[in-house]
């Protein structure tokens, strides 16, 4: 014991350093999964307590549509058609429960509800950010002005595409237009670029405005400050966009999700002329042709 | 006992609170880390087991106690969900506040445990700064940003002198066994004896 007690600090700071060399060469996931699974909950039991006292209980369907509305409104601002030919996104409404000191937040919805890594995260104002890592009940969220973040963006006037990267330290963001000679002035709207099946960022949502024009050290890239729609010291209620709203896969994951995402995903299904939808859509028609279970049970009814 | 429940306390609500609560309210300048004020308002206070005779073991296992706590506590808040930085270095930088502030405040005056708490704080503080600017990259400017470190340091001082003046009937702990039978005697004068220890 009294050896201990001399040797304690020494090696409990040793293994501090071994943890941050460890973390450093192979990012140690299994202890975040612990620490968001049991402080995870914890955070949300906290702020779920904090809203029921506060009788913000029965907003909750309210919120829940207002989200849907937004993501319809978000899929309709979209003036270019993209490859992935989604007419809605499928989201998951989400609080936020924690601030982070390293330019994250914590929502309170995670992998339980198809959130995973790399996907976006919107507010009402505008872009948020988007999934860092998501655990059982919760995930943590990268904001755009996080010092490591880094956006495709493009000025939603000239098309003009670009990086939109973080300036934590006074909460704005700075555009680097690829080409040197584009037209940029204060006022101008920033919207992303729109990553690869939409992860991890989907295109067109609103990142900001432009503040001020920096002047160029260098003619290769014009930079510009961007303040940006979505006050970060303030979020409450945000938007994770889980994927595309088109085919009937979509429909069974967010299945029991209301009834207007599958009513709005049959309407899909009826155009649709891949085989799934076209199985989906053949079932309750009762074909000849159709071999399945609830085809002969229909039959036999019959 | 009471020492191990508070302690668990600290490791369990205290990051929960920092991350829910603290960092969410519009303070100026920045945010305390109250994390780090928790560990150095109770590591003075953890008192190491009756076994620990002399007075330089006691000292020691009530360094390592702190240590311990700092340790725990750094490392939860570097594991609970919003945090995005390399694990252990709160760890380190708590650990090394817990033991230096269990060392140096654990007998003293008010005055002398908040001075020790200032001063472990800011010290702690600007670690942590330079920590997180060495190892994740963060910008100079918000890793050492002043706003945030005077929260810390006022609000360590302020606690720790709370802590040690407020009405106290017993002592954290157990009294050692060889002063347990004097207890409320007031012809001991080593009734109180645990700031003289």
């Amino acid at each position: 014991m009294r050896a201990a007690g001399r040797r304690a600090p020494a090696l409990l700071a040793l293994v501090s350093v071994a943890l941050i060399a460890a973390d450093t060469l192979t990012p140690l996931e299994p202890l975040r999964a612990f620490g968001s699974a049991v402080y995870g909950g914890l955070e949300d039991a906290a702020s779920a307590g904090v809203r029921w006292a506060s009788g913000e209980r029965r907003l909750e369907e309210l919120e829940r549509e207002n989200t849907r509305l937004r993501a319809d409104l978000l899929a309709a601002r979209r003036t270019v058609p993209s490859p992935a030919q989604a007419d809605g996104y499928r989201v998951a409404p989400a609080h936020v429960i924690g601030f982070g000191r390293d330019g994250t937040i914590t929502v309170d919805t995670g992998s339980d509800s198809g959130v995973d890594r790399d996907m976006t995260v919107f507010d009402g104002d505008g872009l948020v950010g988007r999934i860092l890592r998501s655990g059982p009940g919760t995930a943590t969220v990268q904001l755009a002005t996080a010092s490591g973040a880094s956006i495709g963006a493009r000025l939603e006037g000239s098309r003009e595409v670009g990086l939109v990267t973080g300036v934590p330290e006074r909460g704005l963001l700075r555009l680097s237009l690829l080409n040197p000679s584009a037209g940029v002035k204060p006022g101008d709207r920033v919207v992303t670029l729109g990553s690869r099946d939409m992860r991890p960022y989907v295109p067109d949502v609103p990142i900001g405005t432009v503040a001020t024009v920096e002047p160029a050290p260098d003619a290769l890239t014009r930079t510009a400050l961007v303040r940006p729609f979505a006050r970060f010291t303030a979020l409450d209620l945000v938007t994770v966009v889980l994927g595309p709203q088109a085919d009937g896969d979509a429909v069974d994951a967010s299945a029991g999700r209301g009834a207007t995402t599958a009513r709005t995903a049959e309407g899909d299904a009826d155009e649709d002329t891949d085989g799934d939808a076209d199985a989906d859509a053949d079932a309750p028609k009762g074909g000849p042709k159709s071999g399945s279970k609830s085809g002969s049970k229909k039959a036999k009814a019959a | 006992m009471k020492a191990i429940v508070l302690s668990v306390l600290v490791v369990l609500v205290a990051p929960v609170l920092q991350v829910a609560v603290v960092n969410g309210l519009s303070l100026p300048g920045g945010h305390p880390d109250i994390v780090l004020v928790a560990v150095i308002a109770l590591a003075p206070h953890l008192r190491p087991g009756p076994e620990a005779g002399g007075l330089p073991e006691r000292g020691a296992a009530r360094g390592g106690a702190g240590a311990f706590l700092g340790f725990a506590a750094g490392l939860a808040a570097d594991i609970a969900p919003p945090a995005d930085h390399t694990i252990g270095r709160l760890a380190l930088v708590m650990c090394l506040a817990g033991w230096v502030c269990a060392r140096a405040a654990a007998d003293g005056t008010a005055g002398r445990r908040a001075a020790v708490a200032a001063v472990v704080a800011l010290g702690a503080t600007l670690a942590g700064g330079v920590l997180a600017a060495l190892l994740d990259g963060t910008p100079w400017g918000a890793a050492l940003a002043p706003g945030a470190a005077a929260w810390t340091v006022g609000l360590a001082a302020l606690v720790a002198a709370a802590f040690a003046l407020r009405p106290r009937r017993r002592p954290f702990g157990r009294m050692p066994r060889s002063r347990g039978g004097s207890r409320g005697g007031s012809r001991d004068p080593y009734a109180r004896g645990r700031r003289l220890a």
